[in-house]
C-alpha cells in the first residue's frame, strides 16, 4: 500500500497523532470518572461498583464526541501544509500515486521527499497529552480529598467517646408484636442525631427521649408498659384497629421495663442511661506553687487542656489574691476569662498569660487560682488550686529579729543586703554617670560580692577562690625542710597531703551545707554579672542569695522553752483516797437491733433453690421466700440491669413454671451470691459430742487424780 | 486306631520299597546316607499323619485356688497356671475360669481349699470376714482413674470455709481437669497430668444456709469423666456470751464491742472508773451485777476477755471464781502489755522483749490459716515464748509468737501481747479484723455440747445398700425414737457405750434424707450407686490389702498332687524332617550323581 517515502511519512504522522489522541482521551476520561465516582461514592453514598460503569461511559462519550479515526489522510495533508511551510503546500502530492502525477508534480514531490526527513514530528498532540495528564493528577488529588474529608469530619464529631450500643442479644418478643421500633432522641446538648433501633434493650444518654412504636398483628385491648416493676403506664392505641401503639418517656435513670399485652407479660428489657461526665481539666503548664523573685517578670503562663464527652461550654480562671500581713490580710476575688470563644468543642487547649501587675499584685502578695469549666449540659467542674507568690523584698531587707545597734562587720565585708542596696543605687545613678565610672563601680561591687562569697565559703571549709565547695590545688610548700633519717612520720608527711579535712571543719549538717552551697552559687552568678558590668542582671541573683541566707538564719535558730514552772509534790498516801460515795456506777443496756432479714432470706433462698434442683417442689412458705427474693432482686436490677435482669427473668420463670430448668436455677443462684456482699467471718462456737455422763465422769476423775 | 495302623503298615511298605530301590541302584555311592534319609523321610511322613502325644506331669497345689475379682488384668492372668475361679457373674467370659456365685458357699463346699490368690480389686468386707482361716495372697489391680480419696465436713457453720481435699489419680495418658462447682458457678479447678496423681484442696465460703450439693467434675478435654456430689450442710451461727473486763476503756475494746454487738453476740462489758467503781454495759442480754465477779455471775459466759492489770487488781476470791470457770470450760483471753507477769494465770507463757525493732509495721499471720493479713502500724516489742505444752495461734512475720494458748481443765487460756487490732477497721480492712477475732474467739470459747450426733456408715451410703446409722444421745436409759421419712427404725443399744444407738436402714431413694431423733432432725445424704466409684474401688483394694496383711495364719501344709496333662507334639517338627530328608534324596539323585 505504502509505496513512497512521503506516503509513509504522512501515514506515520497520522498513526502517531491518533494514538496520542486516544491515550489523551483515556487519561481525561479516567480523570472525569475518578472525580465523578468520588463524588458519587463518598458524598452520595452510592455503591463502589458505580466506578466500573462510569469509566467506560466517560470513555465512550469522549470517543464519540470526536471520532479521530475518521480523519482521512487528506486532512492530515492539509494540516501538514499549514503546519510546515517547508512542504510548500505540496503534501497532497505525497499521498497520490506517483504514476498519476505530471512531471512538474513529480519534481516537486521528489524535492519535498528529500525535505521531509528533516521535518520534526509535531509537538501539538504531545502537549495536549501532558495537559490531560495534569488533569488526571488534579482529579486524583480532588477525589482523594473528597474521600478523606468526611472521615476527618466524622472523627472530629464523634471524638473518643462514642456511645457503644448494647450488644445485640436475642430477645424474646411477644407473638402479638408484629413490628417494633424505639426512637431515641438524645438531649440537645449531646449534639447527636436521633437514632432508631429494633431492639427492646435500650442504651441511651441520660435525658434522652425514647419513643416506642409497637405494632401488633391483632387488635389488642390493653397494652401496658411497666418500669422497674413499679410504675405502670397504660398505652393508648393510635389507630382504630388498635394495632399501633405509641409511647414516649424521658430516660433519667438506669432500670428495666416490661410490656404487657392483654395481661400477657413479655420478658424484661434493659434500660441503660449513660450519664454525661463533667469536664476534665488538666493544667499542663504552671506548677502548683510558683514563686516569682525580684527581677523576674511578674507574669506567668497557664496552659490547660479541657476535655468533655459532648462539649465545653465555658471556662474561666477564678483567682483570689491575698495581700497584707498578719491580721491585715485582705482577699480579693477575680474572674479571669480565657480570651477565646467556646464552640462546644470536645477538646480545647487554652492558654492565658496572667500579668500579676495588672491584677494589682504587690510584692508579698499571693495568688490562689483554679480553673472552672462548664460543659454544655451545665455541669461544672474545677481544677486543683494553684499558688503564685511574689517575693517581698522589703521583708528581706528588714532587720527584724536581728537588729543590732552596733555594726560589727568590718568595712571590707559588706553584707549581701548592702550589695543589693548599692547595686540599686548604681542602677539609679547610671544615667548620670560616665561609662567608665559605672563600670568601675560595678566591678567594685563584684569584688565585694566575691569577698562575701569567700567569707561564706569559709563556713564550708573552702580554700579555693574559684570553685564553690570544690577541692584545692596541691600545695607546693612541702619542700625545703630538713631531712631526718629514720623518722617515719617525716617521710610519710613528705608524700602525704595533710591538713584539715574540709568536710569535718564545720559544724553544719549536710542539709544546711547544701543550702549554703546554693547560696554561694547565687553569689557567684551575681558576681559574674557585676564584673561584666551588668548590674541589672545581677540583681535577681543577689536577691535570691539574700533570701536563701535569711532562710538559713531562720533554720539555725533554736527554741528553748521556759522551765520555771514548779509543781507541788505528790502525796502517794492521799492518792485514790477520795470519797467516792457520790459517784454512781453507770449501767448501760442495749438490746440487739432488729436484724436485717435480707441476707438471711437470700441465704435461705439459695438452699431452697438447691433443693429445687434435686426435684423438690416449692411449698407455700417457699413461695413467700421467693417473692421476697424477687423484691430484693428487682431493687438490684433497677440499679444494675445488665447483671440482674436475666436472673430476675429466670427467677420469675422458676416461681411460675412447673417445668424445671437447671440453667435458670444456676443463673438465679449466681445472682443471689452476688447480692450477698461482705459476708465476713464470725467467731464459731465449737461443739463437742453429746455430753454423756460417761465422758463427764472420766473428765472429773482425771481432774481429781491429776496434778 | 485302625487308621493309625493302616498308616503305619503303608509307610512301612513304602520304606521297604524305597530301600529296595536304593540298594538295587547302579551307583553305590553314599548308599548309607541315602538309606538313612529314606528312613527319616518315611517316618516323618508317617508321623505327620499320626499325631504324637505325650503325658506330662507338674506339681500343683490342690488346695490353692486363683480367685479373680473385678478389674483383674486378664492378659497377665493368661500366663498363670492353676485352677481359676471368677467371683460373680460379671466376669464370666474369662477363659478356663469357673464362676463362683458366692464365695462363702463355695468355700464351705470345698473344705480342701486352704489358700486363695486374689486378683483384681479385692473382696468386700463381708466377703473377707469369712476368710480368717485361709492363707491369702493379694495381687491388686493397677488402679483406676478418678478421685481415690476425698474428705470434707458434712456440716459447717455459716461464714465458715468449706474445705474439700482429696487425691486425684490419673492412669490415662490424657490430661484431666478437675473442677469444683457449686451454686451454678465454678469455684476452683486443677489439672492433673497424664499418668500421675495430684492432691487437691478447694476452699470456698458457701453463702447459703441449709443443704447444698456441690460437685467435683472431671473432664478430659471435652468429655465429662465423672461428676461426684459433695453434699454438706450450713448451719446458722450460734451466738455465745462474752464478758469483757477492762481496767480502762480503750479503742480495742470499743471496736471489739461494736463488732460483737453488730453480730448479735450477747456481751457484758465492765470497765473501771475509779476504785471499786465500774461502768457496765450489757448488749443484747439482761443486766447482772458485775461489781463482784463470782462463780455465779461468771457461769453464764462462754468467754472472758480481760487485761492483765484488771486481772491483777482482782481479789483472790474473784480470781478463784475465774479459775473454776475456766476449768469448767470457759475461755479466758488475757491481754498483756508489760514484760513482767502480774498474775499466775497470765504467767503461763514466758515473755521477752525485742529491744531494737526497725520494723515500723507489724506483719501477723495465723498459725494454721492461709489468710493474708495486711500489716498493722505498730512497733511490736513484746512477744511470748512458746513451749511444748501450748499452741501458738498468731505469730509475726518472723515466727515470734503474739498470741499463745494452752488448756486448763476443760477450758482454754489465751494470752495476747498484741496491743491493738482496731487499726484494721480504721484502714478499711474489715476482713482482717473479723478473721483475727473470729479465729481467736473460736479457739477460746467454751465448747457447747450437742444434743445428739449422727454417724453414718459407710462413708458413702448408697441407694439399696445397707446403711448403719449410729446416734449418740446423752439421755441414756430411754429408747430413742428414730424415724426416716415416717419409717420407724428400731435402734440397738451399744453394749459398752449405753448412749450409743445403732440402726440399720436401706435407703431406696438418693438425695437428702432426714433422720428424726426425738423430734429433732438430722439430715444425711444418700448417694447414687455410680457416685464416687473410683474412691470406693480404692477403698476396697486398701481394705483387702490390709486384711491380707493382717491375716497371721501360718502357711498351712499344702498337699501337692501331680496333675497329668496330655500334650501334643507339634507336627511342624516332622514336616521339617520330612522336607530335609526328601530334599537330600532329590539333590543326591540329580546333582551329586550326575557328576
Amino acid at each position: 500500500m505504502i509505496k513512497t517515502e512521503g506516503q509513509k511519512w504522512i501515514y506515520d504522522l497520522r498513526m502517531k497523532w491518533i494514538w496520542l489522541h486516544l491515550v489523551r482521551l483515556f487519561v481525561i476520561s479516567l480523570a472525569v470518572a475518578l472525580l465523578l465516582s468520588a463524588v458519587l461514592i463518598y458524598v452520595l453514598h452510592m455503591p463502589p461498583l458505580v466506578c466500573c460503569i462510569i469509566l467506560p461511559l466517560a470513555l465512550i462519550i469522549a470517543l464519540l464526541r470526536k471520532p479521530i479515526w475518521k480523519t482521512s489522510q487528506q486532512e492530515f495533508c492539509r494540516y501538514a501544509n499549514n503546519k510546515y511551510p517547508e512542504l510548500e503546500e505540496s503534501a497532497d502530492l505525497l499521498i497520490q500515486n506517483p504514476d498519476s502525477l505530471s512531471l512538474l508534480e513529480q519534481l516537486q514531490r521528489s524535492k519535498i521527499e528529500k525535505r521531509i526527513t528533516e521535518i520534526s514530528s509535531p509537538q501539538e498532540p504531545v502537549k495536549k497529552l501532558y495537559a490531560g495528564l495534569a488533569l488526571l493528577a488534579t482529579a486524583l488529588i480532588i477525589s482523594f480529598a473528597i474521600a478523606k474529608i468526611p472521615k476527618i469530619k466524622e472523627n472530629n464529631k464523634s471524638g473518643s467517646h462514642a456511645l457503644r450500643p448494647l450488644p445485640a442479644i436475642k430477645e424474646n418478643t411477644l407473638p402479638e408484636i408484629s413490628d417494633f421500633s424505639a426512637t431515641i432522641i438524645p438531649p440537645a446538648y449531646t449534639g447527636k442525631p436521633e437514632r432508631k433501633q429494633k431492639q427492646f434493650s435500650i442504651k441511651a444518654e441520660t435525658g434522652a427521649k425514647i419513643n416506642w412504636k409497637i405494632e401488633t398483628n391483632i387488635a389488642v385491648e390493653r397494652l401496658k408498659i411497666t418500669f422497674n416493676d413499679k410504675e405502670s403506664v397504660s398505652l393508648k392505641a393510635s389507630n382504630k384497629e388498635r394495632t399501633t401503639w405509641l409511647f414516649s418517656k424521658t430516660l433519667d435513670k438506669t432500670g428495666f421495663y416490661q410490656l404487657e399485652i392483654d395481661g400477657k407479660k413479655s420478658d424484661l428489657y434493659q434500660l441503660e442511661a449513660v450519664a454525661d461526665l463533667p469536664v476534665i481539666i488538666k493544667i499542663t503548664r504552671s506548677k502548683q506553687h510558683t514563686t516569682i523573685d525580684v527581677g523576674q517578670p511578674q507574669k506567668f503562663n497557664l496552659n490547660t487542656v479541657l476535655t468533655d464527652d459532648y462539649g465545653v461550654n465555658d471556662a474561666f480562671i477564678s483567682a483570689t489574691m491575698a495581700s497584707g500581713k498578719g491580721e491585715g490580710v485582705s482577699f480579693t476575688e477575680k474572674k479571669l476569662s480565657f480570651n477565646t470563644r467556646f464552640n462546644n468543642e470536645k477538646n480545647k487547649v487554652l492558654n492565658r498569660e496572667i500579668d500579676l501587675k495588672s491584677l494589682g499584685m504587690k510584692p508579698g502578695d499571693e495568688l490562689y487560682f483554679f480553673v472552672k469549666a462548664m460543659d454544655n449540659h451545665g455541669q461544672s467542674s474545677r481544677s486543683d488550686v494553684y499558688f503564685v507568690s511574689i517575693v517581698d523584698t522589703t521583708e528581706l531587707m528588714s532587720m527584724a529579729g536581728m537588729t543590732n545597734g552596733v555594726n560589727l562587720v568590718p568595712e571590707y565585708f559588706r553584707s549581701q543586703r548592702q550589695i543589693i542596696i548599692d547595686t540599686e543605687k548604681l542602677l539609679k545613678a547610671q544615667s548620670s554617670l560616665a561609662a567608665d565610672a559605672f563600670k568601675n563601680r560595678s566591678n567594685e561591687l563584684g569584688i565585694d560580692q566575691k569577698l562575701l562569697r569567700l567569707r561564706y565559703g569559709q563556713f564550708l571549709g573552702e580554700e579555693n577562690e574559684t570553685e564553690i565547695g570544690g577541692d584545692h590545688d596541691d600545695h607546693a610548700e612541702h619542700s625545703g625542710e630538713e631531712e631526718k633519717f629514720g623518722d617515719v612520720t617525716a617521710i610519710m608527711d613528705k608524700y602525704a597531703h595533710k591538713h584539715d579535712i574540709a568536710e569535718d571543719a564545720t559544724f553544719f549538717e549536710p542539709e544546711m551545707k547544701a543550702q549554703l552551697k546554693a547560696v554561694l552559687t547565687e553569689m557567684w552568678n551575681s558576681e559574674l554579672r557585676l564584673r561584666t558590668y551588668k548590674p541589672q542582671e545581677a540583681l535577681p541573683y543577689e536577691y535570691k542569695a539574700l533570701r536563701m541566707l535569711k532562710d538559713l538564719q531562720q533554720k539555725s535558730r533554736a527554741y528553748v522553752a521556759k522551765t520555771t514552772v514548779k509543781t507541788a509534790s505528790l502525796k502517794p498516801e492521799k492518792r485514790l483516797s477520795g470519797e467516792l460515795d457520790k459517784i454512781t456506777q453507770p449501767v448501760q443496756n442495749m438490746s440487739a437491733a432488729q436484724k436485717d432479714q435480707r441476707t438471711t432470706n437470700l441465704k435461705t433462698t439459695l438452699a431452697l433453690l438447691e433443693s429445687r434442683k434435686a426435684g423438690k417442689k416449692f411449698s407455700e412458705g417457699d413461695r413467700y421466700l421467693l417473692s421476697e427474693t424477687e423484691k430484693y432482686m428487682i431493687g438490684a436490677a433497677a440499679d444494675n440491669p445488665a447483671t440482674y435482669l436475666n436472673a430476675l427473668t429466670s427467677l420469675r420463670r422458676l416461681s411460675l413454671n412447673k417445668i424445671l430448668h437447671q440453667k435458670d436455677i444456676d443463673v438465679v443462684q449466681q445472682a443471689i451470691q452476688k447480692m450477698i456482699k461482705g459476708d465476713s467471718p464470725k467467731p464459731q462456737i465449737q461443739t463437742s459430742l453429746p455430753a454423756a455422763t460417761l465422758y463427764q465422769n472420766y473428765f472429773n476423775n482425771l481432774n481429781k487424780t491429776g496434778r | 486306631m485302625e487308621f493309625k495302623y493302616a498308616v503305619l503298615i503303608l509307610s512301612l511298605l513304602l520304606l521297604i520299597f524305597l530301600l529296595y530301590k536304593e540298594i538295587k541302584r547302579a551307583s553305590k555311592a553314599r548308599l548309607l546316607w541315602r538309606i538313612f534319609a529314606s528312613i527319616i523321610a518315611v517316618s516323618c511322613f508317617a508321623l505327620l499323619i499320626i499325631p504324637v502325644k505325650y503325658k506330662s506331669g507338674f506339681k500343683n497345689n490342690a488346695n490353692e485356688i486363683i480367685l479373680l475379682t473385678k478389674g483383674a488384668d486378664l492378659d497377665e492372668l493368661a500366663k498363670i497356671r492353676g485352677a481359676k475361679y471368677v467371683l460373680g457373674a460379671s466376669n464370666a467370659k474369662v477363659n478356663n475360669a469357673v464362676p463362683i456365685p458366692d464365695l462363702s458357699y463355695f468355700l464351705a463346699n470345698h473344705k480342701d481349699v486352704r489358700k486363695l490368690n486374689i486378683y483384681g480389686e479385692g473382696l468386700s468386707k463381708h466377703e473377707l470376714r469369712n476368710l480368717h482361716e485361709y492363707e491369702l495372697n493379694f495381687h491388686p489391680s493397677e488402679g483406676i482413674t478418678g478421685i481415690i480419696s476425698a474428705s470434707w465436713p458434712a456440716q459447717i457453720k455459716s461464714t465458715q470455709q468449706l474445705l474439700v481435699q482429696g487425691i486425684y489419680q490419673n492412669k490415662s495418658e490424657e490430661k484431666v481437669k478437675l473442677l469444683f462447682k457449686g451454686m451454678g458457678s465454678s469455684i476452683d479447678s486443677i489439672s492433673v497430668e497424664g499418668k500421675s496423681s495430684k492432691s487437691f484442696s478447694f476452699s470456698t465460703q458457701p453463702k447459703q444456709i441449709g443443704k447444698a450439693v456441690y460437685n467435683l467434675i472431671s473432664f478430659d478435654g471435652k468429655d465429662t469423666l465423672a461428676k461426684e456430689p459433695v453434699p454438706f450442710l450450713v448451719d446458722e451461727q450460734l451466738p455465745f456470751k462474752v464478758l469483757i473486763l477492762a481496767s480502762f476503756p480503750d479503742f480495742e475494746y470499743k471496736f471489739l464491742k461494736k463488732w460483737l454487738y453488730d453480730n448479735h453476740y450477747p456481751l457484758a462489758f465492765r470497765s473501771q472508773i475509779s476504785k471499786d467503781k465500774y461502768s457496765s454495759e450489757f448488749l443484747a442480754m439482761d443486766s447482772i451485777n458485775l461489781n463482784k465477779i463470782s462463780t455465779n455471775s461468771i457461769k453464764k459466759f462462754d468467754i472472758l476477755i480481760i487485761d492483765e492489770e484488771e486481772l491483777a487488781a482482782m481479789n483472790a476470791g474473784e480470781r478463784s471464781a475465774i479459775d473454776a470457770a475456766v476449768t469448767g470450760g470457759m475461755g479466758l483471753f488475757i491481754r498483756v502489755s508489760s514484760l513482767k507477769a502480774l498474775t499466775p494465770a497470765s504467767s503461763k507463757f514466758g515473755r521477752f522483749e525485742v529491744s531494737n525493732t526497725k520494723e515500723k509495721e507489724l506483719k501477723v499471720m495465723l498459725k494454721d490459716e492461709k489468710h493474708k493479713f495486711s500489716s498493722l502500724p505498730l512497733e511490736q516489742k513484746l512477744f511470748l515464748r512458746s513451749t511444748q505444752n501450748d499452741l501458738p495461734l498468731l505469730t509475726d512475720g518472723g515466727g515470734k509468737v503474739l498470741v499463745n494458748s494452752t488448756i486448763k481443765g476443760a477450758g482454754k487460756v489465751l494470752v495476747s501481747s498484741l496491743p491493738s487490732t482496731f487499726n484494721w477497721l480504721l484502714t478499711g480492712k474489715k476482713n482482717d479484723f473479723t478473721t483475727y477475732w473470729s479465729t481467736i474467739l473460736s479457739a477460746a470459747v467454751k465448747k457447747r455440747n450437742e444434743n445428739q450426733s449422727l454417724k453414718i456408715l459407710p462413708q458413702f451410703p448408697v441407694v439399696n445398700e445397707k446403711a448403719r446409722l449410729i446416734v449418740d444421745i446423752p439421755t441414756s436409759g430411754k429408747i430413742p425414737s428414730l424415724n426416716i421419712d415416717s419409717i420407724r427404725l428400731t435402734p440397738l443399744q451399744n453394749i459398752e457405750l449405753p448412749f450409743e444407738w445403732e440402726a440399720v436402714f436401706y435407703p431406696t431413694k438418693n438425695g437428702w434424707h432426714n433422720l428424726v431423733v426425738n423430734q429433732s432432725a438430722e439430715p444425711f445424704f444418700i448417694y447414687q450407686k455410680t457416685d464416687w466409684q473410683a474412691l470406693k474401688i480404692q477403698q476396697k483394694i486398701l481394705a483387702t490389702r490390709q486384711f491380707v496383711a493382717k491375716a497371721k495364719i501360718k502357711e498351712s501344709k499344702i498337699k501337692q498332687s501331680a496333675v497329668n496333662v496330655e500334650e501334643e507334639l507339634s507336627i511342624w517338627w516332622f514336616f521339617v524332617g520330612f522336607l530335609l530328608a526328601s530334599a537330600f534324596l532329590w539333590f543326591e539323585a540329580r546333582i551329586l550323581d550326575a557328576k
